[in-house]
């Protein structure tokens, strides 16, 4: 194995603790805009205010880790998705500082809440048709971006898959919710997470299917050895949807746990990512850009590795210690009061 | 592409939207850092002398920075992605040097700022006084540390070394040259005593508000006293080391730069110009206002005043920075430093009488102060990143060879778009500073954030309990 291979792991590694940590941060944000209740509306923003800066550092670190480690591929893929990332940024923007001024109001305001919500919403979108006009491909020429500002929508594949991160996040969203509260609070993200989970496999099923007439990426002679993978991917995540569908249960006296969704939640995030890896491996960005052509120099990924070795498992303790100390549920009893 | 034309308009908005959108984040770095530190300061007095005003002024002002903090992280992030947005061809080139500094950033000090700013905001009742101060010093600790990898980052667009070129990519050949490029080690110390400087003024100004309006006056008066005595020392040593940034670093690496500053094209002036119109396309000035001798005693240190200042025309037409953001890049970064030293100086000769609390013109003219640093910071950039123009790795990679082959209605749709939610979003920050001065750090005795639900009302324990 070579360094860059290496670094594409760990690439992925971050992608993952993305995808998983603002995933349920911008699925809070969502489920907000589906309740009208104050109190249950503010207990969700708690799960969300002391957490969400250091979730999107995550997102830093993948556009960082492209960027250093395969600099060929940000030059490529990010103009090509500008008219998808920009309103990425602004919806990210929104909703950060929307959430500091939820407070000026005693209550939920009713505008920044809003703009809260739907900013999530937005957000959590615009990278779904990021990564799905990544996985149908480009048109690449000479080292640059040759196609037209919304290629990458391949006849609205994207927008499908949108709709479909929008449904992960609110699945994600829901489980931690429901891990983190009680009462009606509980009771709701459970019915919320459990449509969710219907849509989201609908539409997973949609992108995978539809993800080799979409675009220019094909499926190369070598994919048939990749079946394991794919098998593999797809009774991981088969099986996370029908255990978070049922774990999602209402009856807080029965033999329930709490935890259950978050687990059968990241089985569906596991079991998508196989899908998705053993579909592209080992191409960066369909059709034939591969990690090795786009990777930094020897001596530039042997310091990125070094410095990531380093300072990743530092990092992990400390937020692993943040979560320690808010641990626990938010406000339970008065919820079970006015509930 | 297409045409040149198309080329020019579309370089055009992506540097105006760089330029504005680097603009608008520095704002906030230049609140965070200072007032990061100061905040640990409010902390450890409280923590020594178990004295309630200390508490009081780290929470009034823990909540100033947090929104400052936020609308700095949401805009960095939009910087991060721009890099390969707008410049796709720069991010190929130089991403496996200049992508790992801010990739060391990203794991030193974002992660950190971001890990313990929940602690340092929420983890009251559910953290001890140790632990928060712990949290506060990292959350500064990651402030600075973001600093240095930045300026590593942009001081090696400035001097490049320690590098080879493969196929037009830039490799790094010797790490400790890469990051210890010639002009690190004087921008840092320039940008970070910048950023102390502008949170001193701005901490000092709301200050002395509270002094103009006689109101919590024991914390405005310790507010005063500590920003005017550390800028007493920070104001004279900016002046030092920025004039070694000058003299040193740019008259050697950056020398058009240094010419436009000036303001002349022919190098016969020995005079310092005051106001310049220039004609960047006929090469010379259709206005000027000169002060005779001080070019030569100022820039040369030649007091006999006969070395003239070099000019502009020294350098080839195709590769010379615009002079008129040069120039006043540079006024309008020396000029607010001169008023600094006055009114520091002020301030000490008022302390000297005694007289420091009590002057009430010295107060109001505090409140005015409260943006100045930030215009320098502006500035200051702006000289910075206009000087090295046309290149973006000097020297060595044109800016005009680096920017992303988008349509230009694109960039110029996310453009107008960035405007207006900038300009709103700036004027929500003035607005929720201003408000949250006028409601005070609280008059009653202090509360204590009661039991641990995970986030207790930020404005609790600042309002007076009833
Ligand atoms: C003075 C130093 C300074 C400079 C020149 C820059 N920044 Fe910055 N940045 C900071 C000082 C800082 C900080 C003090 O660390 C921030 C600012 C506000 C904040 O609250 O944290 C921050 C936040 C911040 C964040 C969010 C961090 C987080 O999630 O906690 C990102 C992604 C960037 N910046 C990126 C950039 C980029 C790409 C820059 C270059 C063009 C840049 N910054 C210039
Ligand atoms: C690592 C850090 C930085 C990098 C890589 C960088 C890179 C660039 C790039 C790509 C441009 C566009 C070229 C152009 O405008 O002609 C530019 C210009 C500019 N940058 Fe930076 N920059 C950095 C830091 C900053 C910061 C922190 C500021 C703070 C305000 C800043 C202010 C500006 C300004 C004002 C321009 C406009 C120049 C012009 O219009 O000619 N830059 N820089
Ligand atoms: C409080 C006062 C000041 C503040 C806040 C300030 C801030 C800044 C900032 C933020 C920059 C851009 C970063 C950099 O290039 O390092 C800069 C650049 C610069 N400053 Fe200042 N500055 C101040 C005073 C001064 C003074 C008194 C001088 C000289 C007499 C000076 C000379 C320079 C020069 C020459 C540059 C350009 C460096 C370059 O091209 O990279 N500064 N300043």
């Amino acid at each position: 194995m070579q360094l860059s291979d290496g670094w594409m792991i760990f690439v992925i590694l971050a992608f993952t603790i993305y995808i998983v940590l603002d995933g349920y941060d911008l699925g809070i944000g969502v489920l907000t805009l589906l309740d009208r209740d104050d109190r249950r509306r503010r207990d969700m923003l708690e799960l969300v205010a002391w957490t969400w800066d250091g979730n999107e550092s995550w997102l830093a670190l993948i556009a960082l880790a492209l960027w250093a480690g395969v600099p060929l591929v940000a030059g490529i893929a990010l103009p090509a998705l500008y008219i998808v990332l920009i309103p990425m940024l602004w919806s990210l923007i929104a909703r950060g500082v929307s959430l500091e001024l939820i407070d000026e109001q005693d209550g939920w305001h009713p505008l920044w809440g809003k703009v809260f919500g739907i900013g999530s919403l937005a957000a959590g979108f615009c990278q779904g048709a990021a990564f799905g006009g990544l996985v149908a491909g480009l048109d690449v020429h000479g080292g640059t971006f040759a196609g037209g500002p919304f290629a990458f929508l391949h006849h609205g594949y994207a927008v499908l898959t949108g709709l479909t991160a929008v449904a992960l996040y609110v699945l994600a969203g829901a489980a931690w919710v429901f891990l983190k509260s009680g009462g009606e609070t509980q009771l709701r993200a459970a019915r919320v997470g459990r449509i969710a989970v219907v849509v989201l496999t609908a539409g997973t099923a949609a992108s995978w299917l539809l993800a080799p007439v979409a675009g220019p990426v094909s499926l190369d002679p070598g994919a048939a050895a990749r079946l394991p993978i794919w098998i593999v991917g797809a009774v991981v995540l088969a099986a996370g949807l029908v255990f978070a569908l049922r774990s999602f249960s209402s009856d807080p006296r029965g033999r329930r746990s709490d935890r259950a969704p978050v687990f059968s939640t990241l089985a569906v995030y596991a079991g998508g990512l196989l899908l998705a890896g053993g579909l592209l491996y080992p191409r960066l960005v369909a059709p034939d850009i591969t990690v090795h052509e786009a990777a930094s120099p020897h001596a530039t990924l042997l310091f990125l590795t070094i410095g990531a070795g380093v300072f990743i498992p530092i990092i992990l303790t400390y937020q692993a210690y943040a979560y320690w100390v808010f641990r626990g549920k938010v406000d339970v009893k008065q919820e079970a009061t006015t509930a | 592409v297409g045409t040149p034309l198309s080329h020019d308009t579309l370089l055009d908005l992506s540097r105006w939207q760089w330029a504005l959108t680097a603009a608008f984040h520095i704002t906030f770095p230049a609140v965070t850092v200072g007032t990061s530190v100061f905040l640990v300061v409010c902390y450890a007095m409280y923590m020594r002398t178990d004295d309630d005003v200390w508490l009081r002024m780290f929470r009034f002002w823990r909540r100033i920075f947090a929104v400052g903090f936020t609308l700095g992280v949401v805009s960095g992030m939009v910087l991060t992605f721009e890099f390969g947005l707008n410049w796709g061809p720069f991010a190929r080139d130089v991403g496996p040097i200049v992508g790992v500094a801010i990739l060391m950033e990203v794991v030193m000090a974002f992660f950190l700022e971001a890990g313990f700013l929940g602690l340092l905001i929420y983890g009251e009742g559910r953290i001890g006084k140790r632990m928060m101060m712990f949290s506060a010093c990292m959350v500064s600790l990651g402030t600075m540390l973001s600093v240095t990898w930045i300026l590593v980052a942009n001081s090696w667009m400035q001097t490049p070394a320690g590098y080879k070129l493969v196929d037009g990519q830039f490799q790094p050949v010797n790490w400790l040259h890469v990051i210890f490029n010639p002009s690190f080690g004087i921008r840092f110390i320039h940008m970070l005593v910048g950023a102390l400087v502008a949170a001193g003024w701005f901490i000092c100004g709301i200050s002395a508000w509270y002094f103009v309006k006689r109101r919590h006056l024991p914390i405005a008066r310790r507010g005063l006293s500590v920003t005017l005595g550390v800028l007493s020392v920070l104001v004279p040593l900016q002046i030092y080391i920025g004039d070694s940034v000058a003299g040193g670093y740019v008259a050697k690496y950056k020398l058009p730069q240094l010419e436009a500053m000036g303001g002349n094209w022919n190098s016969t002036n020995t005079g310092e110009n005051m106001i310049v119109i220039p004609n960047q396309g006929a090469a010379k000035n259709d206005w000027q206002v000169t002060i005779p001798w001080l070019g030569s005693a100022l820039g040369a240190k030649d007091w006999s005043g006969h070395t003239a200042t070099p000019g502009l025309k020294l350098t080839p037409k195709s590769l010379r920075p615009m002079m008129l953001p040069t120039f006043y890049g540079f006024r309008l970064m020396w000029w607010p430093t001169l008023l600094m030293i006055a009114v520091v100086l002020g301030g000490i000769a008022l302390r000297l009488r005694g007289r420091l609390y009590s002057a009430r013109w010295f107060h109001k003219l505090l409140v005015g102060l409260v943006p100045i640093g930030f215009v320098s910071i502006w500035a200051g950039w702006v000289l910075a990143e206009t000087g090295r123009q046309p290149w973006l790795v000097n020297g060595k990679l044109l800016t005009a060879a680096a920017v992303s082959p988008l349509k230009p209605w694109s960039v110029l749709t996310s453009l107008a778009v960035f405007v207006v939610l900038y300009l709103a979003l700036l004027g929500m920050y003035v607005w929720y500073v201003v408000r949250a001065v006028r409601e005070g750090p609280g008059d009653g005795p202090i509360v204590e954030p009661a039991a641990p639900s995970l986030r207790h009302e930020r404005r609790s324990g600042l309002a007076s309990a009833s």
